[in-house]
């Protein structure tokens, strides 16, 4: 190698020109770009919401001040509070409550607790994962009309498969068959079957996507501890999903409470919207709809659905304060 | 960069452009029906419940109007009812023609603002033709006419001849009326089948519940709209009371599945037959052809049921709407109704007619359901109606049912009857 060497040729490489500023409207318009096109993307969302979910709630509140019958036009004012108060004292109300809510626990605690276990057996090498996960989720993509009006008469007196099944296992008469409809806690419970025959599936595959993140090496750990599956489940599994628990039991506590195509379609006469003769698994929302359009006393049922969105609100909070405190509290 | 916001813009209102079309098109385009199309062609579109026999009507109204097509449209009884009452308040979307029953006419003619004054139309020439009380019942009070009307009730009882057969009861029509005069007699004979076939005899406690109402002189309500329980309404629970409490009861709630499946199935012998049921066993159970036969009703006439043709204002064709209901409702198309479905209709001058009265109806083994019918409905005095009459009869129904579930015991059962209708009265 020799020391004298001629300088590489330097080659006519271009300056590089300092960045040209663009012209002015451009320069306007990128920053436009990237600050407030996004915005401008998730509006849609927002304009339908404010069209179709915020006016209706802002006016629903307004009609629950004010007399609105449907039958007598002539009764059409301010009300106050009016509404609000009746509600109160409305032996119905409270009813509708009860039976929200019972039906409510019947179907979140059991739906959610087997969705549980069986994201726990579909996260397990099983042959045909595919078929049996697609399984899971086809009651939820049934109609819930559908599938509701073949319960109805699954759980039909006369003819019903319920209480042929409960008669197999020396649980029922046929000559004295058990009217589901005419007691509450067997309305409760075939409805509850409904809700939750349609949901747990699907809990479930929210479930198994959550289990599918967490490392194997940590059960792998556990077992080496001694840990048992069953033991696994609990001290793992469900602290390490627990945001999905938490997003289940939210949804699950909002839809159990706004209850109405079940308990609907359960009905001998679906257009009554009573609940059974004695109101027996009338729901809340069941009770506006009747309120609103059987009744035709719009105002008393907007009141109800305002106080309907308040319960929501305390125990949709109430749920997920408490589930959050089952994992730890660390959120 | 400036090309996708650009995009982006462009995307942004196609999809708020769409989005509203979609929710503004909806309303008008689906549910309304009743645009004038550029060739003159007309959409009638015709809401009601059950089968009114219009099928053929239908087509020989458009076969001789090719201009007007007309949409029929059947639906739940209760749904239909409640339809109109949305789409009146919503002030669009209502059908041309919708049917209104005896249980809604109240309500809907205390909206007559809603609806055409008929009267407008022309339609006074007929109010002699109709049975008076029928004219009244549609009337509003400030002398607007909503509705022409279509059919009534009347009131007798269909039997099972071949089951009466298997307990040893008469068949023949005349010697079953003979065997109940009162409804405690009815009782007594529902006792002999169901101990002689150990089967129930009636459908339910509401189906008798109801009938017997209907012969009372006065229903739920006074004219003043105060409930009155004590008077009918208390007569009736006590005749439903009595049959459940004999064992009479299939307990099957009208109009549902199961009191459809109950028809196949022999669950019942007897049903109440107001003239437009006839249609519905003939739908339900068609296989029964001439095992049905039509007596007399215990405790003599009474009206249940019934309907009349209203023209919503807010229709764009009510001149057509009005045409075609004025078709409707003359003698040749109000006999051809009647020889189909069985509704018997509201102008007395037809129950004279031989068309009605020679009339044989195959299905009931060939009873003359024209004289049946006829011979009720000429001596009905119509009940008043009150505006919550519907609510109030649903409460009063619903404790019926309950006292057949084995809820609630008969003694106890008449307080909590008067405890719901009041509720219901105050809804």
């Amino acid at each position: 190698m020799s020391l004298t060497r001629n300088a590489p040729p330097v080659l006519d490489i271009p300056e590089p020109r300092p960045p040209a500023t663009p012209p002015k409207h451009k320069l306007w318009f990128y920053r436009f770009d990237t600050k407030r096109t996004p915005y401008v993307f998730i509006s849609p969302f927002f304009l339908l919401f404010a069209v179709f979910g915020l006016f209706p709630i802002i006016f629903n509140g307004v009609v629950a001040l004010r007399n609105w019958r449907l039958d007598d036009p002539d009764l059409n004012g301010w009300a106050g509070f009016a509404n609000f108060e009746r509600l109160v004292h409305d032996e119905d109300f409270w009813n509708a409550l009860g039976n929200t809510f019972g039906i409510f626990i019947l179907s979140t605690v059991p739906q959610l607790l087997i969705a549980l276990m069986v994201a726990n057996l579909l996260n397990r090498k099983l042959r045909g994962t595919t078929f049996w996960r697609v399984g899971v989720l086809l009651p939820y993509v049934t109609p819930v009309a559908a599938s509701t009006l073949v319960f109805a008469v699954f759980f039909s007196r006369d003819n019903g498969m319920a209480n042929w099944l409960l008669s197999l296992v020396g649980f029922n008469d046929m000559n004295n068959p058990l009217d589901w409809r005419a007691y509450k806690w067997s309305s409760w419970i075939a409805i509850a079957t409904m809700v939750n025959w349609k949901w747990i599936g699907y809990n479930a595959l929210l479930y198994l996507s959550a289990m599918q993140s967490i490392p194997k090496d940590v059960y792998e750990a556990a077992a080496v501890d001694g840990a048992g599956p069953w033991r696994q489940l609990w001290r793992i599994t469900v602290p390490m999903i627990q945001p999905v628990l938490v997003f289940t039991v939210v949804l699950s506590s909002i839809g159990g409470l706004q209850l109405f195509n079940e308990p609907m379609l359960f009905e001998e006469n679906p257009a009554a919207a009573t609940g059974g003769s004695d109101s027996q698994w009338q729901t809340i929302a069941q009770l506006i709809y009747k309120v609103g359009w059987k009744d035709l006393d719009l105002g008393y049922a907007a009141a109800m659905s305002w106080a309907l969105f308040l319960i929501i609100l305390i125990v949709a909070g109430i749920n997920a304060f408490l589930t959050n405190r089952l994992g730890g509290g660390r959120r | 960069m400036t090309r996708f916001g650009r995009r982006g813009w462009a995307l942004v209102a196609a999809g708020l452009a769409g989005a509203l079309t979609i929710s503004g098109c909806s309303g008008q385009s689906l549910e309304g029906g009743n645009d004038k199309a550029a060739d003159g062609q007309i959409t009638l579109k015709v809401n009601f419940w059950g089968d009114m026999g219009l099928d053929k009507l239908k087509a020989a109204y458009e076969k001789d109007h090719p201009n007007v097509k007309i949409v029929l449209n059947s639906g739940e009884y209760n749904a239909q009812h409640e339809d109109l009452q949305k789409k009146l308040v919503a002030g669009s979307g209502a059908p041309d023609i919708s049917a209104v029953d005896e249980g809604f006419i109240v309500q809907f003619r205390g909206q007559s603002d809603k609806f055409v004054n008929l009267l407008d139309k022309g339609a006074g020439s007929y109010e002699s033709k109709y049975l008076p009380w029928k004219w009244q019942q549609s009337m509003s009070k400030d002398g607007q006419q909503i509705g022409l009307g279509t059919d009534v009730g009347g009131l007798a009882m269909c039997y099972r001849t071949d089951l009466f057969k298997a307990a040893g009861l008469p068949t023949d029509r005349t010697e079953v009326s003979k065997l109940w005069t009162t409804w405690d007699d009815f009782i007594n004979v529902g006792k002999q089948y169901v101990s002689k076939t150990k089967k129930k005899f009636v459908d339910s406690g509401t189906n008798m519940f109801n009938p017997v109402l209907a012969q009372q002189p006065q229903g739920f309500y006074n004219e003043q709209e105060q409930l009155q329980m004590d008077g009918g309404p208390k007569v009736a629970f006590d005749v439903s009371m009595n049959a459940i409490k004999a064992g009479l009861s299939a307990n099957l709630a009208s109009f549902q599945p199961n009191w459809d499946q109950g028809f196949k199935k022999d669950q019942f012998a007897v049903l109440a037959c107001p003239a437009w049921m006839l249609g519905h066993i003939q739908d339900t159970a068609p296989e029964q052809k001439g095992k049905w036969d039509i007596a007399t009703i215990p405790g003599g006439g009474g009206n249940w049921g019934g309907s009349w043709w209203t023209i919503p204002k807010q229709g764009k064709n009510v001149d057509e709407a009005y045409k075609f209901v004025e078709w409707m409702i003359q003698p040749q198309q109000q006999i051809e109704v009647f020889k189909t479905v069985g509704n018997l209709p509201s102008q007395p001058a037809l129950y004279k007619d031989p068309a009605v009265l020679d009339y044989k109806k195959e299905f009931m083994s060939n009873a003359p359901t024209g004289q049946i019918f006829a011979s009720t409905a000429e001596n009905l005095k119509p009940q008043y109606l009150g505006k919550k009459n519907g609510p109030t009869r649903v409460a009063v129904e619903n404790v019926i049912t309950r006292v057949q579930q084995g809820s609630l015991s008969p003694d106890k059962a008449w307080p909590e009857a008067v405890k719901q209708a009041e509720k219901a009265a105050g809804s």
